[in-house]
């Protein structure tokens, strides 16, 4: 009944957490029923106990025997201790299990079924103060601000940040992974459903980050070699010292897309080592004060 | 050595300077003309009143714990104000910056608020909320009841207690003035490293912030040394452990986990300002720096934190629970051990806050155990409150209905608690909105647990019972306004809304935001009726007053004094025979009982030094924030130079002889006599106290039916 509840808020479509569209969020909503069935049936029948005690022992009303000095019971003090540890026991189950088959790392609902999948793909993401960079080194091609990816096919991510930490998370597809600078963490996700889906910057990494978002298209295998080649036929090329010039704090208010080929090989290596070796960014005081004059700035350097 | 910050700098006045002040600001210069009047009218009304003389002898010199206690509530009511208007202005940015067609003013493009200004808004909502009015809330009521139910005449350091109160307020002091000079941090309550590093925040907000941290843990540290000792050391002859009431078992576990934890936070920070004042790269991407290790030190220090307001609160509702169920606590015992071992389980949970660290799969389901095993205690506390209501006699007043309010929100908050606990649930919903109502849910616990107790111990320090219709009214606009907001956020959470958004792309979450936006009227109202019933309540006090046992059905030590309470507290120290001493007196017909003999009394004298200490401390955040140096060394100095001259004086305190205390119990009985129209009498022993010191030998003990001869009205 619940499930089916949730089906019908899914098909409301909002519910981007109910409606996943991915193994990795699939996986998700999986234990999130399997918790909120549990907990939910131990929260509910406490609620009513409450509610029937309310009721019935109200005083005034004598629907309950009053009893001035009951404080103790052995059998209660038993099941009180005891449902909580079995439930916690249960679930605990479900967490461990469920961390390892979504470990970012090596997601075992993706990796164990991959060989009939075929070659997976693989991006390096970067965040910058504010926007996404997406490297497809197999292809020697980035794009800023959108991430277009094969149906059927496995995804890797290796994701990185150049000046602050913050988020990387598809509501529909697959969670949050933090992206920090000088560190490398990972990620992965795999889909059968075409279709676009929103990108967003899940952790505050300042003014800009609330227009930090990137759609995500799922494309058919075809489209997708498609959508590679008009890449490569980019005029933008990208070495590592336009990626400099590219990470300057940029607000993407206009939800600009922009492509390159010819990328250079290393840059997120490259990248990462910089950072710890003392790499900033730095923003000039208050940048942001007021931004409706900032964006005309921007506007005027013609970063775009 | 130090590090040279962009923007000017002189030796005389270090980074101030008046471009800092905001005066073209079209929201901050009317508020701050709005508080310059207010502040003159106040100071006008005092001085016209003549009243420094009383305010400086009877409250900012005070050592009194009770004096103080109201202070911190004082406090914590009027940042919790302000905490409120932060949520407010929050609510009505999202809501009015919602899809790219918003309209924007002041130099926003969207809303009303630039990403800066919005950044410093919801830090200062964070921090304030749960450091400047939560905790004052709690650690006051903890200053007022603690010493009461333990039978003691003070805190077992007054002047601590005190200094605690004032470097608390330099905080908070701290914290306001930054909206008027400089500008608030904007990387979160808890800061993200390296946003908080000079590169990205090259302003003075976070060093505002940093100090104001390390101000506030200061002065919870103190408050928490105080505390435990008074618990340990100053318990009434015949208070032993398990006859100890359970708000103050809740006081000692929540503070043993303050005393502990706070430090971690102070080190923490410590090493920011180290990052920032001197070129250090503890948190720095670069230079063999760890940004994340900041994130572990904070919530070593963030998560016990959690644990110490929300302890305080259960401790709170298992007072409210037993008076107005006309019973005692079910399961005594578990329950204390239940606070234990939230306490130590608080120690085990820290990553949780950052499973998306990318930590292996080992370390998070370590931690996602240890995060659910804290369901477990708490459970046993939401059972034992509703087995306490089994086969008792309820009372509707309004503090029950604030616990029993608390009690349902803990509900929905354990069940959205143990979805965040589980990493493979955690990853989709971290960092949503679905988090903020989480931890709202949890935190709005503890704000219905402090309402229930301002009504519940009102008539204890005051004298005089609140007004029940304006406080239930309240109760249920409060609630309304609770579920109007963070219903439709749990939901925008499930709809992948992430939080601290300055501009909300997404339009098909308008009509969630709008209920938030109607919710937060709502709580508006609630703010009004508040303020209400302190007018009605005051207005109508002599009609309100009460004896020493305000509700008639009261259980613990504390009400076993006069209301308002002397200050004195007890006129002889009464000797304790039971669990629940008043319910176990009243059984035995002995609850009204009075001293027949008095001893003189040994009192601490009021002291200056306090204060001073605090304003310095205010003195030496505000110029560390703008780097004036001089003023520094100066205010560090003075600071030590007080501490010394203190401790070299010591206080000798005083002494209320046997005839004066006689006279002032004469009088207080003389006027409980105005209230229940009849004499409390005397206790017929012949020991010193006679029946208020009673130490029972031939009466029943509780459990037993109640002889009939034992009642003396």
């Amino acid at each position: 009944m619940l499930a089916a509840a949730w089906a019908g808020l899914a098909n409301a479509g909002i519910f981007w957490i109910f409606d996943p569209k991915g193994t990795m969020a699939d996986t998700n909503l999986h234990y999130m029923i399997i918790d909120v069935v549990i907990m939910g049936a131990i929260v509910g029948i406490t609620a009513l106990l409450v509610i029937w005690f309310m009721w019935k022992y109200s005083k005034g009303k004598n629907r309950g025997k009053y009893d001035a000095h009951w404080s103790h019971s052995n059998t209660l003090e038993v099941l009180v201790w005891g449902i909580p540890i079995i439930a916690v026991g249960f679930l605990a189950y479900f967490a461990v299990k469920g961390t390892f088959e979504i470990n970012p790392y090596n997601p075992t609902v993706i990796t164990k079924h991959m060989a009939p999948k075929g070659d997976p793909v693989h991006v390096d993401v970067i965040a910058t103060d504010w926007q996404w960079l997406f490297i497809y080194p197999q292809y020697h091609m980035a794009v800023a601000n959108e991430l277009v990816l094969p149906v059927h096919t496995p995804v890797f991510f290796r994701l990185t940040s150049t000046a602050v930490t913050s988020g990387f998370f598809i509501p529909q597809l697959v969670g949050m992974i933090d992206v920090m600078p000088g560190m490398r963490t990972k990620n992965a996700l795999e889909s059968d459903r075409i279709g676009v889906y929103q990108g967003i910057a899940s952790d505050y990494a300042g003014a800009g980050t609330s227009w930090m978002t990137f759609p995500t298209k799922m494309v058919s295998k075809e489209d997708f070699q498609n959508w590679v080649s008009k890449v490569q036929a980019s005029p933008k090329t990208m070495t590592y010292a336009s990626f400099n010039r590219f990470a300057e704090p940029y607000i993407n208010v206009n939800h600009r897309v922009v492509y390159f080929s010819n990328v250079e090989s290393g840059i997120f290596d490259h990248l990462m080592m910089e950072v710890m070796n003392g790499k900033t960014w730095p923003l000039p005081p208050a940048m942001t004060e007021n931004m409706v004059a900032y964006m005309q700035k921007q506007a005027a350097e013609h970063r775009d | 050595m130090l590090v040279q910050v962009p923007g000017g700098w002189n030796p005389l006045l270090g980074r101030l300077a008046i471009d800092q002040i905001p005066y073209t600001n079209p929201i901050l210069a009317p508020l701050f003309v709005a508080v310059v009047i207010g502040a003159v009218i106040i100071l006008g009304l005092i001085t016209y009143y003549h009243k420094w003389g009383y305010l400086w002898k009877e409250w900012l010199t005070t050592v009194d714990h009770k004096k103080l206690g109201v202070m911190y509530i004082i406090l914590g009511l009027v940042m919790l104000f302000r905490g409120f208007i932060d949520g407010l202005m929050i609510r009505t940015q999202q809501v009015w910056a919602n899809g790219p067609q918003s309209s924007g003013v002041f130099g926003a493009v969207h809303g009303y608020l630039t990403p800066f200004h919005f950044g410093q808004v919801y830090s200062a909502h964070g921090l304030i909320m749960i450091l400047l009015a939560a905790t004052p809330l709690l650690v006051g009521f903890m200053n007022i009841i603690v010493p009461l139910q333990v039978g003691a005449r003070d805190m077992a350091y007054p002047y601590l207690n005190a200094l605690g109160l004032w470097i608390t307020a330099a905080a908070v002091a701290l914290i306001m003035i930054s909206l008027f000079v400089g500008d608030f941090a904007h990387n979160g309550w808890f800061g993200y490293a390296p946003i908080f590093e000079l590169q990205y925040s090259p302003g003075v907000g976070v060093d505002y912030w940093i100090w104001t941290l390390e101000l506030t843990a200061l002065g919870t540290t103190l408050g928490g040394i105080n505390l435990i000792a008074t618990i340990v050391k100053m318990r009434a002859p015949g208070m032993t452990w398990f006859r100890l009431p359970i708000f103050t078992w809740a006081s000692l576990s929540a503070n043993i986990i303050a005393l502990t934890s706070f430090p971690a936070l102070q080190v923490a920070l410590f090493l920011v300002a180290c990052d920032r004042y001197l070129g250090s790269h503890f948190f720095t991407a670069g230079f063999g720096g760890n940004l994340m290790l900041y994130t572990n030190l904070f919530w070593i220090w963030g998560h016990p934190e959690v644990y110490f307001v929300i302890l305080p609160a259960f401790g709170m509702m298992s007072e409210i629970f037993p008076a107005f169920s006309e019973k005692p606590l079910f399961g005594y015992i578990t329950m204390v051990a239940a606070s234990f071992a939230i306490a130590g389980v608080s120690w085990l949970v820290w990553l949780h806050h950052f499973f998306t660290m990318g930590a292996g799969p080992d370390v998070n389901s370590f931690f996602s155990v240890a995060t659910m095993l804290v369901g477990i205690p708490t459970g046993v506390k939401v059972f034992n409150w509703a087995f306490t209501m089994y086969r008792g006699r309820i009372t509707y007043t309004a503090a029950m209905l604030w616990a029993i309010g608390a009690l349902f929100l803990l509900l929905v908050g354990g069940l959205t608690g143990m979805m965040l606990a589980i990493p493979a649930i955690n990853y989709m919903v971290h960092n949503s909105v679905f988090v903020i109502a989480h931890f709202h849910s949890m935190l709005l616990v503890i704000v219905y647990a402090i309402f229930g107790s301002v009504l519940f111990w009102f008539p204890k320090v005051f004298g005089f019972k609140l007004d029940e219709f304006w406080a239930k009214t309240m109760f249920w606009l409060f609630s309304a306004g609770s579920v109007l907001v963070f219903v439709p956020m749990y939901m925008l959470g499930f709809m992948g809304q992430t939080r601290r958004l300055d501009y909300v792309f997404n339009t098909a979450w308008h009509p969630y935001l709008v209920t938030e936006e109607i919710g937060i009227a709502v709580y508006c109202l609630s703010v009004a009726a508040f303020f209400v019933l302190l007018y009605v309540s005051i207005r109508d006090r002599v009609k309100n007053r009460v004896g020493q046992d305000a509700w008639g059905t009261s259980r613990s030590l504390e009400w076993l004094t006069h209301s308002p309470v002397p200050f004195y507290n007890f006129a002889v120290t009464p000797h304790v025979n039971a669990r629940d001493e008043l319910a176990w007196r009243r059984h035995n017909g002995i609850n009204e009982a009075q001293p027949t003999q008095y001893v003189d009394i040994h009192m601490p004298n009021n002291t200056g030094v306090a204060i001073y200490i605090g304003a310095l401390t205010f003195v030496l955040g505000f110029a560390l924030t703008w780097r004036v140096w001089w003023l520094c060394l100066l205010s560090l100095v003075a600071i030590i130079v007080l501490m010394i001259v203190r401790s070299w004086r010591g206080d000798p305190g005083y002494i209320i002889t046997a005839a004066e205390l006689e006279k002032m119990e004469r009088e207080a009985m003389q006027r409980q006599q105005q209230v229940e129209g009849h004499l409390p009498h005397h206790g017929g022993q012949a020991v010193p106290g006679g029946a208020m010191a009673y130490e029972g030998q031939k009466v029943s003990p509780l459990g037993t039916p109640p002889s009939s001869g034992g009642d003396h009205h």
